[in-house]
């Protein structure tokens, strides 16, 4: 867009808009499903590549079972947020769509959503779910989200780097250390742990891992724990890997997750945390890495296994669905057996239904059964209140980590001042 | 009559583009308007509490608008006077020199400002830009130094980005009003022995004056505004709070946090203080003009 343009092309975009809210109106909903036997579905795009014949599958099984037919819709991530937003407040929100993680208790809050718990309960898979992903999708002690399907952040690391310089995989915060050192050693151009200081799902571990809490909800209040002696111990040692060690890097600091990924692809990396969804990407981006890494759960701090963040999706059903018996059934069909179990495989994802994800504990690939038992036996959900995007948005985690990465700020000050800043926006004060 | 009944095709227009979005954006801006809000579709007055709020952050006035005041007269003085010397280059060149060299500045306006950040981005980047590199092969650097964490130097290759985006534009329309200054007053001044600085400050200058405001105004408009710039820069969507802007700043605020009546509280402010400056600058032009 050239500089002249700007104001003519915002005006043209108004009239757009102005133009997209009028047909919308007019349309009266297109998107309910209103006795005519369709159900609406939003699906976010990419997760799977093979998702146009997934569903074609599912089209036909739902069709059979049910004799209503499916419309599904594709919607990208980057503008579903504002998507659902819209459609909320015109009452076009579809029947049931896949509500990232984070979203669901938000939407839940403004009243858009169905809570599911008889639905879970006749179904009887209550028990049968992923805790983590139960966590997120619960708001106000009801369910709006069914687990659908996540991915687990754990320790990745370079095979080939960690076998050069003689260490092996780490089990416990000392051993991380000394890792660190010893390959800072051996590789001092190569940075030994990255450290990136605007992604915050990379801290959390830490914090959990020495026995300290994000935020804690009593009653009506949230509490963020982030100030607490043991937050601060697991705040304090992973930034400590790049402010004392030096075993990071000056870039680093404002990393994202996206990043680390690069440089982890480019062999610049030994270890990382990162997304059991990335090492197709990495294989992608460099085919020299392939089987040139491999995973370890995020040790606790004397050992065992700190609780990581699961990132996934939700199939929640909107308020707006007239038949709501119909829309569960497609999302029990989603998320429990069969298909859940097939998208789970396509996508590289796993399922959220835990007896489904018995034969892959079983697997022996370093790259799966590391992250499935970080999943199965670690995972953890970010505070489910429907403020945590305000926290998001306002990067309070980040702006810690930058402000100790960069030198501007201790970890006593700045975790004091992110807890009290969490706290605020979670309860919705500020 | 007649002359109203002409425009009025084009005001009914403007009105329902124009006036109205804003007229909402005002009374959005009396409302504490999230979520909740659009899904019942209740108002929920709370009369200026918003304004009140927003003039109380301390980090408004500490952080947000030094920033971003600072920014944008430095930006409007660096467009301003590298358009003006880039116009007076093309005006002296000849036709086949100046076609090239105008479509090469073509290039840097037709670019979107979001690759245009990703390129400066890249070229600062600590572990493998250009400009680390070149420093440390050179000796004047021994580790690789993040540009992006502190403020003076972010604000340097915001600074850097925004000129070379902004530049092109100043010089075109400042060119199209070289061209127009007639050349028998240049001559008669050289005849009168004025130098080629003179003949700029007071036969050219003076000619521009209204060139000038139009692409003042308009710079100052844009780079108090100047939002994709610093959000795509590595800490710059809010975890380095040095570097906040306005632009920013009301993004994750208001937008961030589904507080759409905060938001348009302070689009309703932003707008006030544009037409402020655009009225005073305005005025100062017409007032010399006059005399």
């Amino acid at each position: 867009m050239t500089r002249a343009m700007r104001r003519p092309v915002a005006a043209a975009t108004g009239a757009l808009l102005l133009a997209a809210t009028t047909a919308a109106c007019g349309g009266g909903g297109g998107g309910d499903s209103e006795g005519d036997g369709t159900l609406s579905v939003w699906i976010m795009q990419g997760t799977n590549p093979d998702a146009e014949d997934f569903f074609a599958d599912v089209s036909t099984a739902f069709e059979e079972e049910t004799g209503a037919t499916l419309d599904v819709e594709f919607v990208e991530w980057g503008d579903a947020h504002d998507r659902f937003v819209t459609s909320i407040a015109g009452g076009t929100t579809p029947d049931v769509a896949e509500t990232g993680t984070t979203w669901t208790p938000e939407f839940a809050d403004a009243g858009a959503l169905a809570p599911l718990d008889e639905y879970v309960d006749a179904a009887g898979v209550s028990d049968d779910l992923v805790e983590g992903l139960v966590d997120a999708g619960t708001y106000d002690e009801q369910l709006y989200g069914m687990p659908w399907y996540a991915g687990v952040r754990s320790l990745v690391y370079n095979t080939e780097l960690f076998e050069q310089a003689g260490v092996e995989p780490p089990t416990t915060w000392a051993e991380i250390e000394d890792a660190a050192a010893a390959l800072k050693k051996e590789f001092p151009d190569k940075i030994a742990v990255a450290v990136p200081g605007d992604a915050e799902f990379t801290v959390y571990p830490w914090v959990w891992g020495a026995g300290g809490e994000v935020a804690t909800l009593d009653g009506d209040t949230w509490t963020s724990g982030l100030d607490s002696p043991e937050a601060q111990e697991g705040i304090g040692f992973w930034t400590g890997l790049a402010t004392e060690g030096g075993y990071s890097s000056a870039g680093a600091t404002t990393w994202r997750e996206t990043d680390v990924l690069d440089s982890f692809a480019a062999g610049d990396v030994g270890m990382a945390v990162m997304g059991s969804w990335t090492p197709g990407a990495i294989v992608e981006a460099n085919a020299d890495m392939e089987g040139k890494f491999a995973a370890v759960p995020i040790p606790g701090q004397d050992g065992g296994i700190a609780p990581s963040v699961l990132g996934g999706s939700h199939l929640s059903v909107f308020e707006t669905a007239d038949d709501k018996d119909l829309a569960w059934t497609f999302v029990e069909m989603m998320t429990t057996g069969e298909f859940a179990q097939q998208w789970a495989e396509q996508s590289g994802y796993f399922p959220g239904q835990v007896s489904l994800l018995d034969e892959t504990l079983e697997s022996t690939d370093p790259l799966v059964a590391p992250f499935a038992e970080q999943f199965v036996d670690g995972g953890a959900s970010v505070p489910a209140a429907p403020t945590y995007g305000s926290v998001q948005a306002k990067a309070t985690t980040s702006t810690m980590m930058q402000s100790i990465l960069s030198g501007d700020s201790d970890v006593a000050g700045a975790s004091t001042a992110a807890a009290e800043e969490m706290t605020g926006l979670l309860n919705g004060s500020e | 009559m007649r002359p109203w009944l002409l425009l009025a095709p084009a005001l009914a227009v403007l009105a329902v583009l124009l006036l109205w979005p804003l007229v909402r954006v005002f009374l959005f801006s009396l409302q504490d308007y999230g979520l909740r809000e659009i899904t019942t579709g209740e108002p929920n007055w709370i009369g200026l509490e918003n304004f009140r709020e927003i003039l109380a952050t301390p980090e408004l006035w500490t952080v947000v608008l030094p920033n971003t005041v600072g920014f944008a007269v430095l930006s409007v003085v660096g467009t301003v006077a590298f358009g003006t010397a880039v116009a007076v280059l093309l005006a002296s060149l000849g036709t086949f020199w100046r076609t090239v060299t105008s479509s090469a500045i073509m290039a840097a306006w037709a670019m979107p400002a979001v690759t245009g950040t990703y390129v400066w981005v890249w070229i600062f980047d600590a572990d493998r830009g250009v400009f680390n590199d070149v420093l440390m092969s050179l000796g004047l650097l021994d580790d690789p130094t993040n540009w992006f964490t502190n403020r003076w130097t972010f604000y340097a290759i915001v600074l850097l980005n925004v000129i070379h985006h902004g530049f092109p534009f100043v010089a075109v329309t400042v060119l199209a009003g070289l061209l127009g200054v007639p050349k028998e007053m240049l001559e008669a001044a050289e005849m009168d022995g004025a130098g080629s600085f003179r003949r700029f400050f007071s036969i050219v200058v003076p000619q521009l004056r209204q060139v000038f405001a139009v692409v003042i105004i308009l710079s100052t408009i844009w780079d108090f505004k100047v939002f994709a710039q610093v959000y795509l820069m590595p800490g710059g969507a809010g975890s380095n709070r040095s570097v906040l802007n306005l632009g920013v700043w009301s993004y994750v605020e208001s937008f961030g946090q589904n507080r759409y009546g905060f938001g348009s509280a302070i689009a309703v402010l932003l707008t006030v203080l544009l037409l402020v400056i655009t009225a005073v600058y305005v005025r100062t032009v017409l007032a010399e003009e006059e005399r």
